[in-house]
C-alpha cells in the first residue's frame, strides 16, 4: 500500500500509511507509547478474530458429517469463545488509549504546542494564515485528528488483517478457493484508492465551482444596495444564478466518476461470494471440495463484508483526519525566526537602519530598497509617504515582523536579531488604528500591558491615559466586562484603553500607526492627550497622514516607493520644496475644502 | 429537505431493495449449499439445481448492484438540485429583507450560510438517505428471513442483541449532564481558540503573547477536565456497546445453539448456514447508525440557520406604487429602534430637506446621525412616523423607485469582478459608453483609467487590479453620477478615505453633488460651514437646527462640538510638552 508515486499528480497526495503512522506517533507525543501499544493490541484482536473464523471450517466439518459429531463440534466451539474472548479482551484494552484521559491530554499537549508555534512564528508568516483557517486548525483539526485517531486505526487494521488471516487459513482447506479471494480481495485496495482520487479529482472541479459561488455570493451580498437598485435580485442576478448552475453541473459530472468505485467496493463482498460459490460449486460437483468447507468460507467471506461497508462509509472520516493532520504538520513546521548569539540588553533606544532591503515573501518587487537612518534615543520621527510607500513595513521591521534580505536594524547596539523575542517585545509599545479588546475585565485588559502590575499601577496607567472617568462610568468600573458592553464603547474609548496599556508597559520604544486616523472629532481630542503622555521622554515613531500633527516632529522621513527620499524637519522640508511640501500644500487645499461651495 | 422530498424517498426506498437483495443473497447461498448435499434440504421453501444457485445469486447481487447505484445517483442528484433550489431561494429573499439585516449580519456570515450550510444540507441528503434506507431494511429483512429459517436461533441473536442494548442503557442512563457540561466547555474552548487567534497578530505587537497564551491554556485546562470526566463517564458504555455488537459474541452463540439443535436432530445443516449468515445482520446495521448521528446532529444545525433567514421578514411591498414628486426628503416625527435593543436610535425625529440643498448631520457618534442616513434608502422601516421622499412614503413606493431616487455614497466601497465600465455600467444598464466616460471624468477616476493596461475593460475587484481606497471610492462616486438620481446620501467620511487623493475626491464628490438634494453624514466640521442646514444630534434626538452662523451663537451640542474640533485640530506631536 505504500507507493509513494502513485498520486504525485492529484496535488494533494494520499498519505501512505506508514507516513500516516509516524504523524500519528509524532501527534501523540507523550503518549505514542500507549498509542503504540493500543495498536499492537488492536492488531492482536484481529488477528484472534480471524482465527475465531478459520474454527468454522473444523465446526462445520464435524457437524456436516453424518451422523455430526458432538464432541469434536464442542472443541472447536470452545475454542472459537476463546478466541472470541482474546479478540474482546484485546480490543477493550486497545480503546485504552481513546477512552481513557490519554487521548485528552494528546489534544491538550498538542493544543499547547500549536499555540507555542502561534506566538513564536515570524509574523510575516502569522500573517499569511487567515485567522479563520488557524482557528479551526486549533480547535477543530485537533479533535478530528486525535479523537477519530484510535476508531480510523482500528479501521484500517480490521480490513487489513482480518481478510489476510482469513485467506492464509484457507490456503490449508483449499487453496484453489483461497486463490480466488487473493486475487479478489486486494483489489480493494486499488479500488479504494480509486475512489478517493477520484473524489479528490471530483472535488478539485467541484471545488472550482464551488470557489466561483463562494466569491459570488459574497459580491452578491456586499452589492445587494447597488443590484437591488437595478433590480437584478434574486433569479434576475444573472452571475449568481450562472455559478449555482454552474455548480450543479460540475456536481453532476464529478457524480459519475464517483459512483463506480464507490459501488464496486460495495459490491466487492458480494463479487465474492458469487465467485467464491461458483468455483467451489464447481469443485464441489466435480468432488475436489467438500460442503462444509465451502458453507465456511462462504461464512466468512459474508463477515469481511461488514468492515468494508463501513471503510467505505467513513472514507469522508478519513479525509478529514488526514486533512487535519496535514494542516497540524503544516502548522508545526514553521520555523521561529533564528535568535542569533551574543544576545544581551541594547544599551540605549536609538533605531538605526543601514541599508535595509526587504521584499514580502511571494514578492518581486522590494518594498523597502536601500533604507538607511538613524535615530537618537528620546526623539521624535514622523513617517511620511503616500499609502504602499513602505512607512508601515519600516515600522514592522523593528518589530522584527520578519527579517530583511539585506542590511541591519539595530536597537541601540544590538542588531535586533539577536534579541530573544521577549527582550524585543519588552522594548517596544506599538498603537494601532485599530483596537483588540478581550474578552475580559477592562482591568485585565489594560494588565495585559504588564501582567505583574499591581492594582494601583493599573489604575494609574488608566488616569494617565485619560480613561478612569469613562471606566468609572461603567456599570461595574473597572470589573465591566468588554464583552457585556461590547458595541457601546466608542472607537476612542477603546484607542485610549490600548493607550492604557501601553503606558502601563512603559517600553521605551513607542510605534504609533495613525492612532486618530478613524476617530471622529470627539474622541479624538482625548486620545491626543492620552498619546502625549505616552509619548513622553520616549524614542517615538509614528506614521502620520495628518501632516499638521507632525510639524513639531524632530525629524520627518518621506518615504516613496520603498525609498527614503527626503528627511529633516518641517521647516527644512518645506523650505527645500519637494516631495514634503507638494504633500503639505494638498492637504492645506484640501483643508480649505467646504460642502457649499460644491454647488454652483 | 421538503424540496427534494421525491428523491429522498425514492434513495431509501431503492437502498432499502438493494439491502433487501443483499439478505435475500444469504438466503440463496445457504440454498446453494443444500442443492449440493446429497440430501438436499429447502431454505424457506427454495430449492434449485446447483447451477441455477449461482445463476440466481448472480441475478440478485445484479439487482442489488442496480438499486444500489440507482439510489446513490437518485439521492446525489437530489442533493445537487437541493443546493441550487436552496441557495436561489435564499438569494432571492435576501434581497427583499432589510438591506439593514443584510448589512448587520455582514456578508461573512450570510456567506457561510449560503456556502457551507447549503453544503451540509447536501451532505446529508447525498449520503444519508440511501444509508437510512440501508439500516432501516436490512436488519428487518435480516430479522424476518432468520425467523422464517428457524425461530430459536433467530431468537438467540435476538436475545443478545437485547442484553447488549439493555446493558448500554444501564451504563448510560447518567451521561446526559456530562455530556452538557462537555458540549460547554467545548464551546468555551471554541471561543477561547477563536480569540487566542485572532488577537495574536495584535498581541504579539504588545508582548510576545505571553500574556494571552496564559488564558489560552487556562481554557484548555478546563477543557481537558470536562473531557475527562465524559470519558469517564461514557468510557465503558461506548467500549461495551462497541464489543457487544461485534459478530463474533453472535456467531458463537448461535453456532453453539445450533451445534446442540443439530444433535439433536432438530435442525438440518442448511439451515444452520443460513442463520451463520443472517443472525449478524442486525448488529452489523446498529454500528453506522452511530456515524449518522453525527451527520444529522450538523445538518439539523445547518437547516435551522438557512431557515432563520428565510424566517426574517421581507420588507412590506406596497399595491399601489407611487411616484415621487420633487427632490425633497422629509422626516415626519420619526422613531426608530433596532431589533434586539431597548433604548430607541431616534426618538421623535423631524426635519425637512429642499429640493437642491445641502444638509449636514452633525453629532457624537452614536447619536443618531447614519440611522438617518441609513433610514432613508430602507435599510430599515421606521418604528413610527413617516419618512417622505418627494412628498410619497417611501414605503408606498416600489423599491426600485425608491432606489432610482435615492443613491447613496458610503465608506465602503464595493466593485463588482468585472470591468471598470461594467462596475460603472452597473448602475445605469443601458448608458452608452460615452455616458460611462462621462460620469467617470466627472468622477476625477478617468485620467487614471486610461492609465491602466486594458483601460476602461481592466477588471477591478477582488481578484482583479489592485486599486487603492480612494480609486476604488472614485469609481463608485462615477457609478452614482451615472446612476443620476435626484437625491444623494453621503458620508463625509469618504472624501478622507484615502489621503493622498483627498483632492480628487472632494472634486468628484462636488460634482456629484451639484444640482442634487444632498444628506451628508459630517465628521469634520469645518467642510460643512457653509452648508444649507445643519441638523445635530444628540442621544437619538434633534437637538438643534441652523446654519453654522446661527449654531455656534447658541450655547448648545453644536457650539461644544465645534469647539472640540478646533482643538483637534491644532493638535501636534511633541513629547515632553504637557498640555492643559
Amino acid at each position: 500500500m505504500n507507493n509513494d508515486t502513485e498520486n504525485n499528480d492529484t496535488g494533494k497526495r494520499l498519505l501512505t500509511l506508514r507516513e500516516a503512522y509516524r504523524l500519528a506517533l509524532t501527534i501523540a507525543d507523550g503518549e505514542a507509547g500507549l498509542l503504540k501499544r493500543s495498536l499492537l493490541l488492536f492488531a492482536l484482536s484481529f488477528l484472534a478474530q480471524g482465527c475465531a473464523y478459520l474454527c468454522f471450517y473444523p465446526l462445520l466439518q464435524a457437524l456436516f458429517a453424518n451422523p455430526p459429531d458432538p464432541r469434536a463440534a464442542g472443541w472447536w466451539l470452545t475454542a472459537m469463545a476463546v478466541l472470541g474472548g482474546v479478540d474482546l479482551c484485546c480490543r477493550w484494552l486497545a480503546h485504552n488509549f481513546d477512552y481513557t484521559g490519554a487521548i485528552v491530554d494528546v489534544t491538550h499537549q498538542l493544543r499547547e504546542k500549536l499555540g507555542d508555534r502561534l506566538r513564536r512564528m515570524p509574523l510575516e508568516a502569522l500573517s499569511g494564515h487567515r485567522t479563520g483557517d488557524l482557528s479551526a486548525t486549533l480547535s477543530l483539526c485537533v479533535d478530528n485528528a486525535v479523537l477519530h485517531m484510535g476508531v480510523v486505526a482500528s479501521l484500517i487494521l480490521q480490513t487489513l488483517v482480518v481478510p489476510t488471516v482469513v485467506i492464509v487459513g484457507t490456503l490449508w482447506a483449499d487453496w484453489r478457493l483461497s486463490l480466488v479471494l487473493v486475487l479478489l480481495f486486494p483489489l480493494a485496495v486499488p479500488i479504494y484508492r480509486w475512489r478517493r482520487r477520484s473524489s479528490h479529482e471530483e472535488k478539485k472541479e467541484v471545488a472550482r465551482a464551488y470557489a466561483d459561488v463562494e466569491s459570488d455570493s459574497i459580491e452578491y451580498i456586499q452589492g445587494l444596495p447597488v443590484l437591488r437598485a437595478v433590480n437584478q435580485v434574486g433569479e434576475k442576478s444573472d452571475r449568481m444564478q450562472a455559478s449555482i448552475a454552474t455548480l450543479r453541473v460540475a456536481q453532476a459530472n464529478g457524480l459519475i466518476e464517483a459512483t463506480m468505485p464507490a459501488l464496486l467496493m460495495s459490491t466487492l463482498v458480494e463479487l465474492g461470494l458469487l465467485t467464491v460459490l461458483a468455483l467451489g460449486t464447481y469443485r464441489v460437483l466435480g468432488g475436489t471440495c467438500t460442503v462444509p468447507v465451502l458453507a465456511a468460507l462462504l461464512v466468512m467471506i459474508s463477515r469481511l463484508s461488514e468492515p468494508l461497508a463501513i471503510f467505505v462509509n467513513v472514507t469522508t472520516v478519513l479525509d478529514v483526519v488526514e486533512s487535519s493532520f496535514a494542516r497540524i504538520r503544516e502548522l508545526l513546521a514553521t520555523e521561529d525566526l533564528p535568535v542569533l548569539p551574543a544576545a544581551g540588553q541594547p544599551d540605549r533606544y536609538s533605531i538605526t537602519f543601514e541599508q535595509v532591503d526587504f521584499a514580502y515573501k511571494g514578492q518581486e518587487s522590494k518594498a523597502l530598497a536601500q533604507v538607511s537612518f538613524s535615530l537618537p534615543p528620546n526623539s521624535l520621527t514622523a513617517l511620511v509617504g503616500p499609502s504602499g510607500s513602505g512607512k508601515t513595513t519600516v515600522a514592522k521591521l523593528i518589530m522584527r515582523y520578519a527579517d530583511p534580505q539585506s542590511g541591519l536594524i539595530r536597537i541601540g547596539n544590538c542588531d535586533v536579531r539577536t534579541l530573544q523575542q521577549e527582550t524585543l517585545m519588552s522594548c517596544l509599545s506599538v498603537v494601532f488604528q485599530d483596537v483588540y479588546l478581550f474578552d475580559d475585565t477592562i482591568f485585565n485588559n489594560i494588565r495585559m500591558g504588564r501582567p505583574e502590575a499591581s492594582d494601583s499601577e493599573v489604575e494609574a496607567a488608566a488616569r494617565a491615559a485619560y480613561c478612569h472617568d469613562f471606566i468609572h462610568q461603567l456599570p461595574q468600573g473597572y470589573q465591566t466586562r468588554v464583552g457585556d458592553i461590547g458595541g457601546s464603547l466608542s472607537g476612542g474609548e477603546r484607542q485610549r484603553i490600548s493607550i492604557a496599556r501601553a503606558i502601563l508597559k512603559n517600553a521605551p520604544i513607542v510605534i504609533l500607526d495613525e492612532p486618530t486616523a478613524s476617530l471622529d472629532t470627539e474622541s479624538e481630542v482625548e486620545v491626543q492627550r492620552a498619546i502625549d503622555t505616552l509619548v513622553r521622554n520616549r524614542t517615538v515613531i509614528v506614521i502620520a497622514h495628518r501632516l499638521s500633527t507632525i510639524i513639531k516632529a524632530d525629524s520627518i522621513l518621506v518615504i516613496a516607493d520603498g525609498r527614503l527620499v527626503e528627511q529633516g524637519t518641517h521647516a527644512q522640508l518645506l523650505a527645500q520644496r519637494g516631495r514634503y511640501c507638494q504633500m503639505w500644500e494638498v492637504q492645506q487645499r484640501a483643508k480649505q475644502w467646504s460642502l457649499h461651495k460644491a454647488r454652483p | 429537505m421538503a424540496p427534494v422530498s421525491a428523491e429522498t424517498k425514492k434513495a431509501m426506498l431503492l437502498a432499502g431493495l438493494a439491502a433487501l437483495a443483499n439478505v435475500f443473497a444469504l438466503v440463496l447461498l445457504a440454498a446453494a449449499v443444500s442443492a449440493l448435499m446429497n440430501n438436499p434440504a429447502k431454505i424457506l421453501g427454495i430449492s434449485f439445481s446447483p447451477t441455477t444457485g449461482v445463476l440466481l445469486l448472480g441475478t440478485v447481487t445484479v439487482f442489488a448492484f442496480v438499486c444500489r447505484n440507482a439510489a446513490f445517483r437518485t439521492s446525489h442528484l437530489g442533493a445537487f438540485r437541493l443546493e441550487q433550489i436552496l441557495r436561489t431561494r435564499l438569494s432571492a429573499h435576501l434581497a427583499e429583507v432589510p438591506l439593514g439585516f443584510v448589512v448587520a449580519s455582514g456578508s461573512g456570515t450570510l456567506k457561510k450560510v449560503l456556502l457551507d450550510d447549503v453544503r451540509n444540507l447536501h451532505a446529508f441528503v447525498a449520503d444519508s438517505t440511501p444509508f437510512i434506507g440501508r439500516s432501516m431494511a436490512a436488519p428487518a429483512a435480516s430479522l424476518v428471513m432468520l425467523m422464517l429459517v428457524d425461530w430459536r436461533l433467530a431468537a438467540t441473536s435476538v436475545a443478545l442483541l437485547c442484553f447488549g442494548a439493555l446493558l448500554m442503557y444501564f451504563v448510560m442512563r447518567d451521561s446526559v449532564s456530562h455530556r452538557q457540561e462537555y458540549a460547554q466547555s467545548q464551546e468555551r474552548i471554541n471561543a477561547a481558540v477563536i480569540e487566542f487567534v485572532q488577537a495574536m497578530p495584535v498581541v504579539r505587537t504588545f508582548d510576545d503573547g505571553s500574556g494571552s497564551f496564559r488564558r489560552f491554556q487556562e481554557a484548555l485546562a478546563g477543557y481537558r477536565l470536562a473531557l475527562k470526566k465524559w470519558i469517564a463517564a461514557t468510557g465503558v458504555s461506548a467500549r461495551l456497546g462497541m464489543l457487544i455488537l461485534s459478530p463474533v459474541p453472535t456467531l458463537v452463540a448461535v453456532a453453539g445453539v445450533g451445534t446442540l439443535l443439530l444433535a439433536r436432530g432438530s435442525l438440518d445443516f442448511p439451515a444452520l448456514i443460513a442463520a451463520l449468515l443472517l443472525s449478524t445482520g442486525m448488529a452489523d446495521a446498529l454500528m453506522p447508525l452511530m456515524w449518522l448521528n453525527n451527520f444529522i446532529k450538523k445538518s439539523q444545525a445547518s437547516a435551522l440557520r438557512i431557515q432563520e433567514i428565510l424566517n426574517v421578514p421581507v420588507l412590506p411591498k406596497t399595491s399601489v406604487p407611487q411616484q415621487p414628486k420633487d427632490a425633497s426628503v422629509l422626516f415626519d416625527r420619526v422613531w426608530f429602534r433596532y431589533e434586539n435593543r431597548r433604548e430607541d436610535a431616534l426618538k421623535d425625529v423631524s426635519f425637512i430637506a429642499s429640493p437642491g440643498t445641502v444638509t449636514a448631520l452633525v453629532g457624537p457618534s452614536g447619536a443618531g446621525k447614519s440611522t438617518v442616513a441609513k433610514l432613508i434608502p430602507r435599510f430599515w422601516d421606521v418604528t413610527a412616523g413617516r419618512i417622505r421622499v418627494g412628498g410619497t412614503d417611501i414605503r408606498d413606493m416600489l423599491p426600485e423607485t425608491l432606489m432610482a431616487t435615492v443613491s447613496f455614497v458610503f465608506q465602503d466601497t464595493f466593485l463588482f469582478q468585472d470591468s471598470i465600465e461594467a462596475n460603472i455600467r452597473m448602475a445605469r444598464p443601458e448608458a452608452s459608453f460615452e455616458q460611462v466616460v462621462a460620469a467617470a471624468e466627472a468622477a476625477r477616476i478617468h485620467d487614471f483609467i486610461l492609465t491602466l493596461p486594458d483601460g476602461y475593460q481592466t477588471r477591478a475587484g477582488d481578484r482583479g487590479t489592485r486599486l487603492s481606497g480612494g480609486q476604488r471610492q472614485r469609481i463608485t462616486i462615477a457609478r452614482a453620477i451615472l446612476r443620476d438620481a435626484p437625491v444623494v446620501i453621503l458620508d463625509e467620511a469618504t472624501a478622507f478615505a484615502d489621503p493622498e487623493n483627498e483632492e480628487e475626491i472632494i472634486e468628484a464628490l462636488a460634482n456629484l453633488m451639484r444640482n442634487r438634494t444632498v444628506i451628508v453624514i459630517a465628521h469634520r466640521l469645518a467642510t460643512i460651514k457653509d452648508v444649507d442646514q445643519i441638523v445635530v444630534f444628540d442621544q437619538g434626538e434633534v437637538a438643534e437646527i441652523g446654519t453654522h452662523g446661527q449654531l455656534v451663537d447658541q450655547e448648545g451640542v453644536y457650539k461644544r462640538l465645534w469647539r472640540n474640533f478646533e482643538t483637534a485640530q491644532q493638535w501636534d506631536l511633541k513629547q515632553g510638552e504637557v498640555r492643559a
